[in-house]
């Protein structure tokens, strides 16, 4: 296409005013093009970030946001286009390239040597690093950098020793040890707490006052419009468009990210009915044999959702594990209507009624090297009429799965065509397809709408709305606080593999469920009371007081 | 992936599976191209390739009597091929075909010996010999799949190291002791005694025996298991993903048991086969010979189709046919060991080209960065 994507994408460029003195323009990113298998991920890209700024990039999962970020670290090397880094075109030919141009990114799964105490990590592939590294000196300037910009860890503690949101104040300081002044972070607070989160912020103010210019890779509005001075919105690999966050309107702002209007969703509470899933004092083991799961006492009712929020790792697998049949329960029982079903198999919970949308997709809601049609038929194989007796009609299977594949709206399918290759909307519409055709009383969905693209995660919801409304009981574990607000008509908070707290979904603030979930009950209110005024230095000292 | 070649850049990325056309034309490509490498280096030692090439045609297939003599060697080849195919589809890899085979060899002629002294003989005789040496076969691979299925041990250390507890129990009947297995009459060199007449299989012309029809029927069955019952989607399932096995409420521990014991039992059945139709007794140095071993080279190229493994095996039989062979024409039986080596090197390779796309180019202007995944985000 050689005319304008969009009316928005055709701005000019704001920074070509300064000319001469000291270039206020930190990198420049000029018609970057960058395709995987033939498909752009980034189609003629423009961006520019200026020293001292937060520059948010919103986008929905696959709108190219991690593309571009990479090449400008120089993970990726852009089929066209062109990189000004302080003015200067650069080719960056690797990541080293770009550090050594003082551009760092952070990941999202992070490169730390788990054994390592932070000091090494830092020192771990730093060009000054010597044979002979000086441990103390190290571990000053480390203590040093981190009081600086609020990123306090211990220089001395191994990596594994380190919450998920240490380990990545770790992988900040990596890159500001190695003196890097442009820095990337890719969805950063996906895996952090809204503590943790505030926290980050506070790094990030920090850093942008004192002349670095950073890019905040995320999808989430709310944190762009809190953190950013600038955004630029990219979908399908194309710029859409560049504002002042000051400027920026949120509806317009998700308008320009999903190129549709959102629609909001009308509550409709349905009357609850009797106890559909009962769960008493159930302890279980995690994979490392420490209790998982001690005592948790859970109800969900016919036409009922019961939202389990927490911060990953607190429980929420084992719970739906144990509920399902796939992990031994220690102590407890847990019954499905009246029926002790404690200690019956996975396949007799199944039988009596019980689906599973598990967090895992890929391996365990889904065998990903087969293809869908199989997929569909994961549990439903066993009866009539896809199995006449020992034999499974590979007929009636197809059938099966294009039944299901119109019913639930199942995108891009080719059937010879392995599961994992389908996205992960349309793998989850498959797996809920599978398990809501075997009409179950009760369904555990784990992470329902994870890693999903807007319009996916809305369909999603709707379809577990609608369950709800046919009648079916709910459990649903969740870490996107704005999707258990929205769905639960009851919010049980997990922490450390016990019951934090249960609330009424119209009483949650974010921050009271923040707050339950970073494992505190006493002061919850307080805080919520202080509410968002607080600002970040009020969760910086928090999340300070926790690590 | 790149490699930097001077001005020129290596490049690997993978790509999208190709239509089922290339698929089925690339091991044929492979073959073809792997015969040229072998060329060249047969031409490069000294020989003249075409003759090699002929004369192991001629050997391996030409007339009846290298026609049979291929078949009857492709035969317990085809069964262990099975056996690996069965275990490798979900991805339990059985190692110890070569010691299900002996103890279903050891069990069969066992059997056989057993009903001679006590008069039955016949068909009856033969169904139950050859039973006895797939269930042989099948508790032998037992024995390594109780431990995986209960106690996740590595089924690849047991399986293999029962190959060799196998070897000595035959070798024990055989050598060291005076059993029911060891020909009394033969004072000499010690050597197991023979079943009766009326228990070997039928032969139809040469040396070709019933056991080779037994052997495709089998492959039949596997293919006709794996694909159509529910066994078969359970396994499918449990190879790929057994996280997704357990989900869907699937008994893996009881899939690993009966996969293994089906790979044991086709070992065992090929034992059985080689006493029944070729050997009449239990011969040590017969049935030591790596069958258990090719097997697993034949499921592979065969890229563990069921059906797949009869050409591959008969192929493969070829070669050990013609080797004897060649060796009279002065040329060495090296070649047609080396010749294996090459095909299955591009056999396995021609695979890897399916899935990856290798450019050369002009390198750009830096390195670029090498380990990297080339998702896109």
């Amino acid at each position: 296409m050689n005319g304008d994507p969009t009316p928005a994408a055709s701005t000019a460029e704001p920074e070509t005013s300064e000319a001469g003195g000291e270039p206020q323009e930190a990198a420049r990113l000029h018609a970057i093009t960058k395709s995987f298998f033939g498909v752009p991920a980034n189609d003629r890209v423009d961006f520019d970030l200026r020293w001292g700024e937060i520059h948010a990039l919103l986008g929905e999962n696959g709108a190219g946001k991690s593309t571009l970020c990479s090449v400008l670290a120089g993970l990726y090397h852009p089929d066209s286009g062109e990189i000004h880094l302080d003015g200067e075109r650069v080719d960056l030919a690797s990541p080293q390239q770009a550090l050594e141009h003082g551009v760092g990114m952070v990941y999202q799964h992070f490169r730390l040597v788990d054994r390592f105490t932070v000091a090494e990590n830092l020192a771990l592939g730093h060009p000054e690093t010597g044979f002979v590294a000086s441990r103390r000196s190290l571990e000053r300037q480390v203590a040093e950098l981190g009081r600086r910009y609020g990123l306090e860890v211990s220089p001395k503690a191994a990596i594994w020793q380190l919450s998920v949101g240490e380990q990545q104040r770790v992988e900040i300081l990596k890159l500001l040890y190695r003196g890097v002044r442009i820095l990337i972070l890719d969805e950063p607070t996906a895996v952090l707490t809204p503590q943790e989160a505030q926290s980050l912020f506070t790094t990030m103010r920090a850093m942008a006052a004192d002349g670095q210019a950073i890019i905040f890779v995320s999808h989430k509005l709310d944190e762009v419009l809190e953190v950013s001075d600038r955004v630029t919105v990219l979908r399908d690999g194309e710029r859409v468009g560049s504002m002042e966050t000051a400027d920026a309107d949120p509806a317009a702002l998700a308008r320009m990210m999903v190129g549709r209007d959102l629609s909001t969703r009308a509550r409709s509470r349905t009357e609850a009915g009797s106890a559909a899933l009962s769960v008493k004092g159930l302890t279980a083991d995690g994979d490392r044999g420490i209790e998982a799961l001690r005592e948790v006492d859970l109800e969900v009712r016919e036409s009922q959702i019961v939202g389990v929020a927490g911060v990953a790792g607190n429980g929420q697998r084992e719970l739906a594990e144990a509920i399902v049949g796939l992990r031994r329960s220690k102590r407890g029982q847990i019954f499905l209507g009246d029926v002790d079903i404690t200690r019956t198999s996975t396949l007799q919970r199944i039988k009596m009624g019980l689906g599973f949308v598990p967090e895992d997709r890929m391996r365990t809601g889904m065998a990903g090297g087969l293809p869908l049609t199989a997929n569909l038929a994961l549990k439903a194989y066993r009866q009539p009429p896809l199995s006449k007796g020992p034999l499974v009609s590979k007929r009636a299977v197809e059938e099966r799965a294009r039944t299901l594949e119109k019913q639930f709206d199942i995108r891009g399918v080719r059937w010879a065509m392995p599961t994992s290759l389908l996205s992960g909307g349309n793998i989850q519409r498959a797996i809920l397809a599978r398990e809501l055709s075997a009409r179950p009383k009760v369904l555990v969905a784990a992470a329902p709408t994870r890693g999903l693209d807007v319009a996916a995660i809305e369909a999603i919801r709707q379809i577990l709305l609608d369950e709800r409304d046919a009648g079916t009981a709910i459990l649903m574990i969740s870490e996107d606080l704005e999707e258990i607000m929205d769905l639960s008509d009851e919010i049980v908070v997990l922490y450390e593999g016990q019951i934090m707290g249960r609330l009424d979904p119209d009483d949650a603030t974010p921050e009271v469920l923040g707050m339950l979930m970073a494992g505190r009950t006493s002061d919850a209110d307080a805080e919520a009371d202080a509410g968002p005024d607080a600002g970040p230095d009020a969760a910086a000292e928090s999340s300070g007081d926790s690590a | 992936m790149s490699l930097p070649l001077g001005a020129f850049e290596l490049t690997v990325e993978r790509q999208q599976i190709p239509s089922r056309l290339v698929r089925m034309a690339a091991p044929t490509a492979s073959v073809a191209f792997g015969l040229l490498v072998g060329a060249v280096i047969i031409w490069a030692s000294g020989q003249d390739p075409i003759l090699a090439y002929t004369e192991m045609a001629k050997k391996g297939f030409g007339g009846r009597l290298a026609l049979t003599g291929t078949l009857v060697l492709a035969t317990p080849l085809i069964l262990t091929g099975l056996a690996a195919v069965v275990a490798f589809r979900m991805k339990i890899w059985n190692i110890g075909a070569e010691g299900q085979l002996i103890l279903g060899a050891v069990a069969s002629s066992g059997v056989g010996l057993w009903l001679g002294d006590n008069g039955i003989g016949g068909p009856v005789g033969i169904v139950l010999m050859l039973a006895a040496g797939a269930g042989a076969g099948a508790l032998w691979a037992g024995l390594a799949a109780l431990p995986r299925a209960y106690l996740n041990t590595d089924e690849v250390i047991s399986t293999l190291m029962l190959n060799f507890v196998a070897l000595g129990i035959m070798n024990y009947l055989i050598f060291s002791s005076f059993s029911h297995w060891r020909d009394p009459s033969r004072a000499t060199f010690p050597v197991g005694r023979f079943v009766d007449d009326s228990m070997f299989l039928h032969r139809f012309t040469g040396r070709l025996h019933i056991g080779l029809f037994i052997a495709l029927a089998a492959a039949g069955a596997l293919w006709w298991a794996l694909r159509s019952t529910r066994w078969g989607f359970e396994v499918w399932v449990t190879g790929d993903s057994p996280r997704a096995a357990l989900y869907s409420g699937m008994r893996v521990d009881r899939k690993i048991l009966s996969v293994l014991m089906v790979s044991g039992a086709f070992a065992g059945l090929g034992g059985g086969i080689e006493v029944g139709g070729v050997l009449g007794n239990l011969d040590p140095r017969a049935l030591s010979l790596g069958v258990g071993f090719a097997g697993i080279v034949v499921a592979a190229l065969a890229r563990l189709s069921p059906l797949g493994v009869i050409p591959v095996a008969i192929l493969v039989a070829s070669f050990t046919n013609a080797k004897p062979g060649l060796q009279v024409l002065g040329i060495p039986s090296e070649i047609v060991t080396l010749l294996e080596g090459i095909l299955f090197l591009c056999i396995v390779g021609g695979e890897w080209f399916l899935r990856n796309a290798v450019r050369l180019q002009r390198r750009a202007a830096g390195p670029r960065p090498v380990g990297v995944e080339a998702a896109p985000s």
